[in-house]
């Protein structure tokens, strides 16, 4: 049986629809809009991972130990074979690539420069990375290219342009092979890409993996396996079993397998300074929507107070009658907080399905294979943190002017106007 | 009287200081010249065995060097056949690399003088401003020691305010019949980076001669570069035409 004060406190608030109607959706609009800005937010930063990894870095990477600290040719990942056949029987990657790097003098007729050169397996890599999506001029890698008698190779725009070379000019490169020897071979320039980051255009020349270790003198080893999981939130998950199967296998050097985390600590530091600007924003949003429910409830208290007068004049106690406000306020906010939660969620599903296209700059960024549409996430802790913070502080809205009540004398009470 | 006497005394003081400190200054540069000029001569020709020691390997090449004054040389590599051929040449503050393999004289860019050269503890800074230590810096004399009998000046040298160099410091220790014997590199912080010391001095060449150099980082006993001296020959002048661009890429048979 509902009792007699939660009847009163319920047929109380109708009494004014319109301000109660009023409140509530000051206070369900304050719920939606979490809801979906929270959403909006941990969806953004999926993209912004997914697009950041697609670029190079990939999810995870397997690499000898001490390589990321200080990228020396020597230390290799000796026999990728048996650690691709551990990869393929994981379900939850996706895919993988292998690549190599070296520091080399890259030289054309007019200028010279230092520059990384990475091999890579032109197939996979176009399924792990954007590199593909990235070509502007000339075409991408084949595997015939690295049985030419020059070897074909993209260039970054800028570097190209630093090296005053175009499609079909020659680059001559002279480094350093993994066993000490001279490493110096022709380059005929068949692609050029530009991904929008001048770091990675302007350092870059990317060559067949093969013909990379047969100039560096590398055997069958490479430096990095690149992989990509199918979602995110695994990526833990395949770390650790990436980390066992390695366990079980011997090999020459250690090796390491690191997250993208690790590998982008600017981007997951990016991230978090997002989250405190944003986390700064709602608190200043639920402090406003709170003055204002404050004011709301302040106002009826004062309205009412030779209803209360009448009520306390027959024998009602304070305490009583402050339980009988704090219901109210407490059922108020109930129904403004589920229907925040529920329009919220609906907004926001929608949107996930659909997306939000970022209009103009989607095209441009698009060119950079950064999708231009954004997708909310909506999660239990999107749908609930918001929400249950605005509720917490409306009821501590409400306790004010309820106590205020307590001090009531009846007799002003009755003649207050 | 005695004012006057004092005043006259004091006066000479005065002047001979002064010209004791700018001799002492003038000594100290021209013991370093000394000190280079006896390794290097007018002109050199020498056969050179680099060994690059790391941890877990080790490579060896045999090189050959043309020198002439500071300013110009010549080095080819002779050994292993894999990177026969192999040359770079210094002119000023100028450098080449030619590869056989490719055919090909590739300017060296001022950005790569920091890198290593051939893989060694040398930069490439090391061998195209080797003139840079008389040029860029003050030097003065902190103390002296004895080696094999004989007196040791230590040199610490600070490179003028403007001078476009990567140390903050450099101490050398050379003997005083012109033998260097070690060369200390210290950063802007006056932490030492790089030491290189010299042993097994010979008569080569008709006189007194480094055999043997090390470079290695400070405190990394594991991680050097030797250079062993296996002949030197020291020649009043080598031709112009051995320091050119041509030459690099096509020696003549001699």
């Amino acid at each position: 049986m509902i009792d007699m004060d939660t009847k009163m406190a319920w047929r109380k608030i109708w009494r004014n629809p319109r301000r109660t109607i009023l409140t509530v959706m000051a206070i369900a609009f304050a719920c939606l809009l979490l809801v979906f800005m929270l959403s909006f937010q941990f969806g953004s930063y999926d993209t912004m991972i997914n697009s950041s990894v697609k670029i190079n870095t990939g999810h995870l990477q397997i690499q000898a130990e001490g390589y990321h600290e200080q990228p020396q040719i020597r230390r290799v990942v000796s026999d990728p074979d048996p650690i691709r056949a551990a990869l393929d029987r994981i379900d939850t990657i996706a895919g993988y690539t292998c690549r190599a790097r070296a520091f080399v003098l890259a030289s054309s007729t007019a200028r010279s420069y230092g520059v990384m050169v990475v091999g890579i397996d032109p197939d996979k890599e176009a399924k792990i990375s954007s590199l593909k999506s990235l070509i502007r001029r000339g075409r991408y890698l084949t595997p015939a290219d690295s049985q030419s008698d020059i070897t074909g190779v993209l260039v970054g725009r800028l570097l190209a342009k630093n090296l005053r070379v175009t499609i079909g000019d020659e680059i001559t490169i002279l480094g350093q092979g993994r066993d000490g020897s001279i490493a110096a071979t022709i380059f005929n320039v068949v692609g050029i890409y530009a991904s929008g980051m001048d770091e990675f255009d302007r350092s870059a020349i990317h060559m067949p993996l093969k013909a990379f270790q047969y100039v560096f003198a590398m055997g069958n080893a490479v430096h990095e396996i690149v992989v990509i999981g199918k979602k995110l939130n695994q990526v833990a998950s395949i770390q650790s079993t990436v980390q066992a199967a390695l366990a079980s296998m011997d090999t020459p050097l250690p090796l390491k397998v690191l997250t993208w985390e690790e590998l982008l600590p600017g981007l997951r530091q990016a991230i978090q300074m997002d989250l405190v600007s944003g986390a700064i924003f709602y608190f200043i949003l639920i402090i406003v929507v709170a003055f204002s429910i404050l004011n709301t409830f302040l106002m009826a208290i004062f309205e009412r107070t030779r209803e209360f007068g009448v009520l306390m004049a027959i024998g009602t106690r304070p305490g009583r009658l402050t339980r009988l406000v704090l219901t109210e306020s407490a059922a108020m906010s109930l129904i403004g907080v589920a229907t925040g939660i529920v329009a919220g969620c609906l907004i926001t599903g929608y949107f996930q399905t659909h997306g939000i296209s970022l209009g103009d700059s989607a095209d441009l960024l698009r060119q950079y294979g950064i999708s231009g549409r954004i997708y909310p996430k909506l999660s239990l802790l999107s749908a609930s943190l918001g929400p249950a913070i605005v509720w917490m502080i409306t009821l501590l809205s409400a306790v004010y002017p309820a106590l205020k009540i307590r001090n009531l004398k009846p007799v002003e009470a009755l003649v207050y106007h | 009287m005695t004012s006057k006497h004092i005043l006259v005394i004091l006066f000479t003081l005065i002047v001979m200081l002064a010209r004791a400190s700018i001799i002492q200054a003038q000594d100290v540069k021209s013991i370093i010249e000394s000190a280079w000029n006896q390794f290097r001569g007018l002109a050199s020709i020498s056969t050179v065995e680099m060994t690059i020691h790391r941890p877990n390997w080790e490579r060896r090449m045999t090189l050959k060097a043309w020198t002439r004054g500071e300013t110009k040389s010549l080095i080819r590599i002779m050994a292993p056949a894999k990177d026969r051929g192999n040359g770079t040449l210094k002119k000023d503050r100028k450098m080449w690399l030619f590869n056989p393999k490719v055919n090909r004289v590739i300017p060296l860019p001022p950005a790569m003088m920091g890198q290593s050269w051939m893989g060694s503890d040398f930069s490439n800074n090391d061998l195209a401003k080797s003139d840079s230590l008389l040029k860029d810096y003050t030097h003065t004399i902190i103390a002296t020691e004895t080696d094999a009998g004989k007196n040791v000046y230590v040199i610490q040298s600070i490179p003028k305010p403007d001078a476009p160099v990567v140390w903050g410091m450099q101490k050398l220790k050379i003997r005083e019949d012109h033998i260097l014997l070690s060369q200390e590199f210290f950063d802007e912080d006056h932490q030492s980076v790089r030491i290189m010391t010299i042993s097994d001095i010979q008569m080569m060449g008709g006189r007194l001669f480094p055999k043997v150099w090390k470079m290695q980082k400070t405190g990394l006993d594991n991680e050097y570069t030797l250079l062993n001296h296996e002949s030197v020959e020291f020649l009043d002048q080598l031709p112009d035409r051995m320091f050119t661009l041509n030459y690099l890429r096509h020696p003549e048979r001699r």
